[in-house]
């Protein structure tokens, strides 16, 4: 009422795809409702947890990821490996068990962890 | 009376993106195509040796395939001619690996005139492109799902990079008049993380090394883990050391995810092998009924399906740049549209619905 609300105008997918007048990667952005500068802040935070965690012994590859932002690798369609998050991040992700138990419930385990696993 | 005076009507495409795609559904679809402003602006302009070379590959399966490339390289014209498949060997340059070119072979090969057997020669593996574990254990089951049942490569030599001097043989013998109408609505859940590791001119330590750190990664979703050590040795081990693996997640109704990882100069086994085991894992979070790296081949294979609406469920991190460039090129060469829509009981998935353009084997039709 007081003009505080964020009226953002939710996209949809179906439609923004065939917009030929819109680049693919502005019809991502528009429809997971990012800002431009949102983008960079994600950028920036990537870049300060990859400078400290350089310093850990066990830095994996990081000349091996192909490029550190996304853009980069979606200018090259001509890549079949799909994008991956640097390394760092991906270890971080799958060592946190909220993530992990998500990505259990797509898999037929065996009863015995099945339980602990209160499942 | 000649070609040029029927005034053909091209499909006009910009840019390098996608190139072998819009090559191949181009010859799907048989509608000539023309790709302007190919690296017009590039310090080195034009097509790379590799993409001459898929077109020459093009050139050997078809019959009628007219390609012509403009004098600085930044426009091709390509009017499709037939699938006509046949026995061939195909060297590829060492600036891709075969991978490069085996996949979209597979999109043109069950709809040919003759059986496709193709050997191909080059680099087997590399950092951008299907490895060869990826094509058989990712890809063809992909296939078999549309019908394409007798589908086969042969690793006969493999061969890592930079010299390569490997050999795989495509060998596809079913031919089908068009694909099978795809209701792919459910999850499928995953049973078991099978695994190729490899190795080339190098200790077979390395091959272990790298199962024993992915099976450390994997052992916490607690499903069944079985990666195979392959390694090659000799004559068949190609002109350059090199190792990698592939790790695949499957389930009894067939659906596969895939990751791959190959080594790079001064990497540690047990760093490819982790790295292979948690790209597997985000995968299969980012997709529903195929990986992202398949997600291409189903699309296409349901758009030259029957007329009759096919179902795709797919996941929201699946709709990515790539995806959306896909579907625009679809929509300019084949005239048709998906259909998104929310899946009611998980907000993170969509049922992607498209009708097929009714597409039939040429060489299959009765007269």
């Amino acid at each position: 009422l007081n003009g505080a609300v964020n009226y953002k105008k939710k996209w949809d997918i179906g439609k923004l795809i065939y917009m030929d007048n819109i680049s693919p990667e502005d019809c991502i952005k528009r429809w997971r409702g990012e800002e431009e500068e949102e983008e960079e802040v994600i950028d920036r935070d990537n870049q300060d947890d990859f400078f400290i965690k350089k310093q850990q012994p066990n830095n994996l590859d990081d000349k091996n990821t192909i490029s550190p932002n996304r853009k980069a690798h979606s200018d090259d369609l001509e890549n079949f490996v799909p994008y991956f998050d640097t390394m760092e991040n991906l270890i971080s992700k799958w060592s946190k068990s909220a993530s992990f138990k998500d990505l259990q419930k797509r898999f037929i385990i065996a009863p015995k962890i099945a339980t602990n696993e209160e499942e | 009376m000649s070609l040029k005076s029927s005034s053909l009507k091209y499909v006009v495409f910009q840019g390098s993106k996608n190139f072998r795609l819009r090559i191949v559904m181009a010859t799907l679809a048989g509608k000539p195509i023309k790709i302007e402003k190919i690296r017009s602006e590039d310090f080195n302009p034009g097509l790379k040796d590799y993409e001459v070379s898929f077109l020459r590959l093009i050139e050997a399966v078809t019959n009628g395939s007219l390609i012509e490339i403009s004098y600085t390289g930044t426009t091709i014209i390509y009017k499709p001619g037939i699938i006509t498949g046949g026995t061939y060997t195909h060297n590829c340059p060492n600036s891709k690996a075969v991978g490069y070119f085996v996949e979209p072979m597979l999109y043109l090969a069950p709809f040919s005139k003759k059986k496709f057997s193709i050997l191909f020669k080059g680099i087997t593996s590399s950092h951008v492109d299907p490895g060869l574990d990826a094509l058989k254990w990712g890809l063809l089951p992909i296939l078999e799902k549309f019908g394409v049942r007798e589908c086969a490569l042969h690793t006969l030599k493999r061969g890592s990079p930079p010299l390569g001097g490997g050999e795989v043989h495509l060998v596809v013998d079913s031919l089908i008049a068009q694909p099978v109408t795809m209701h792919a609505i459910d999850k499928p859940m995953i049973n078991t993380i099978r695994g190729v590791a490899y190795s080339t001119r190098v200790s077979p330590s390395m091959v272990n090394r790298m199962i024993e750190a992915s099976r450390k990664v994997l052992k916490n979703v607690g499903c069944e883990v079985n990666i195979t050590a392959d390694v090659w040795r000799g004559e068949n081990s190609g002109k350059s050391p090199g190792w990698g693996i592939t790790l695949v997640a499957e389930n009894k109704s067939g659906w596969r995810y895939f990751s791959e990882c190959v080594s790079g100069p001064g990497d540690v086994p047990e760093d490819i092998g982790m790295k292979a085991a948690y790209h597997l894992l985000e995968e299969i979070s980012c997709s529903s009924v195929v990986g992202r790296n398949q997600l291409a081949l189903a699309i296409v294979y349901m758009v030259i399906g029957k007329e009759d609406l096919g179902r795709l469920r797919i996941s929201k991190k699946e709709i990515d740049a790539k995806f959306i460039t896909l579907l625009r090129d679809i929509k300019n060469l084949f005239g048709t549209q998906v259909f998104l829509q929310d899946c009611d009981d998980d907000e993170d998935d969509m049922l992607l619905t498209i009708k097929g353009i009714g597409f039939t084997n040429t060489n299959k039709k009765i007269a």
